[in-house]
């Protein structure tokens, strides 16, 4: 009995351990590992004060409207400016009557140290004129390690890489209901405009 | 050596995917299996445990090759040194259980390892997206090129002991 009872007795210890520390066998990765982490959705927002492109300060619970939100920020050497992209061609294919009447997208840079709301202005031209319902934004008086931790709540890991001023970070999108409730995550790696459009409408179709 | 690859060279080893995986590693589960040799008399004798143990250190490998584990590692000096003493752990017991083991479930051992190894390579290196938020995808991708060249080499040596036992058991 013994002679079997050790060897399995080892394989379950181990097989937990795996098990817990990659949220059963589903997040390899320290950036889904953070997601789930954070916890279900439908999870509450944790309140922020943002500082849009035109230097106005906002709350996205503020705005009563359904948001999507991504975090980037303008020294990413591609992934950043490839998902903003992606972005764009999602905002123009969403229908006209929903955005930005009923959502709108907010894009949030964390890189406090060298973006400002000029580059955020700047930046925001190169993606057309006819953004209304997309607003760019900084996070407000807030600090880097404050920040970073708000972040590791909402569900986004970024990580500032030593001696260089490259931030790796998660490129989920965020759905936040006006109830001011993360009701749905994106990731637009994996997910392709139609699937997240469908989703999108879904969402808005249930409220 | 342990006070050099844990302390001294950390930050060094810590810079680089290549260095922390290839190098750091390694070289900590080399200092273990040298630190078994310096106790030749220590074996461990029941199959049982051996084969405990063996699922042991085949769970920290699989544990120290997963993407999140090494970004915490790298991020976290604690944790870092915790896979250090696990890594020393593993090569100081993987000798142990060698001395007395069945050479059939050795070279089992080593086959899983190798397709461990291979499969970890390939997918670091043919995955687009970064996977380790501490390293460069440049990094996630030389690295995963190397761990196929150690799988090959791993492989080839498990054959070459594997048909060099059949010839000699058929004499």
């Amino acid at each position: 009995m013994k002679k079997i009872f050790i060897p399995i007795l080892s394989l379950i210890i181990c097989t937990t351990i795996l098990w817990k520390w990659t949220f059963g066998f589903n997040d390899f990765t320290i950036f889904s590992y953070t997601l789930t982490k954070a916890g279900k959705t439908p999870r509450e927002f944790p309140t922020i004060q943002l500082v849009n492109q035109q230097g106005n300060v906002f709350n996205i619970k503020d705005k009563h409207k359904y948001i999507l939100m991504n975090f980037v920020y303008l020294n990413c050497p591609n992934v950043c400016h490839k998902v903003n992209n992606q972005l764009e061609k999602l905002y123009h294919l969403i229908d006209t009557n929903i955005a930005p009447s009923q959502l709108e997208f907010v894009t949030v840079s964390f890189d406090i140290k060298n973006d400002n709301i000029e580059k955020i202005e700047k930046y925001r031209h190169y993606f057309g004129e006819n953004i209304d319902g997309w607003t760019f934004a900084l996070p407000y008086q807030i600090k880097e390690q404050a920040f970073l931790q708000y972040l590791q709540n909402i569900g986004i890991w970024a990580y500032k890489m030593p001696e260089s001023n490259i931030i790796n970070h998660a490129i989920y999108l965020l759905l936040i209901s006006p109830d001011n409730k993360i009701i749905k995550t994106f990731d637009p790696a994996r997910e392709s405009n139609a699937d997240i459009i469908e989703q999108l409408t879904q969402c808005l179709q249930e409220k | 050596m342990f006070y050099l690859l844990s302390f001294f060279w950390n930050d060094w080893l810590s810079i680089t995917m290549p260095r922390h995986q290839l190098i750091q590693l390694p070289a900590m589960l080399l200092l273990g299996i040298l630190l078994a040799y310096c106790f030749s008399t220590l074996a461990i004798q029941d199959m049982y445990w051996g084969i405990a143990i063996l699922i042991f250190i085949m769970a920290s490998f699989i544990f120290w090759m997963l993407p999140h584990s090494i970004d915490v590692a790298v991020i976290n000096k604690h944790f870092n040194r915790v896979m250090h003493i696990n890594m020393l752990l593993s090569g100081f017991l993987l000798i142990l259980v060698f001395r007395k083991i069945f050479f059939e479930v050795k070279i089992l051992f080593l086959g899983m390892i190798t397709a461990m190894l291979l499969a970890s390579g390939i997918t670091l290196s043919v995955f687009n997206m970064l996977l380790c938020s501490s390293f460069s995808i440049e990094q996630q991708k030389q690295t995963g090129l190397y761990l196929i060249f150690i799988a090959i080499a791993l492989f080839i040596f498990t054959a070459i002991t594997f048909f060099s036992y059949l010839r000699n058991r058929s004499k």
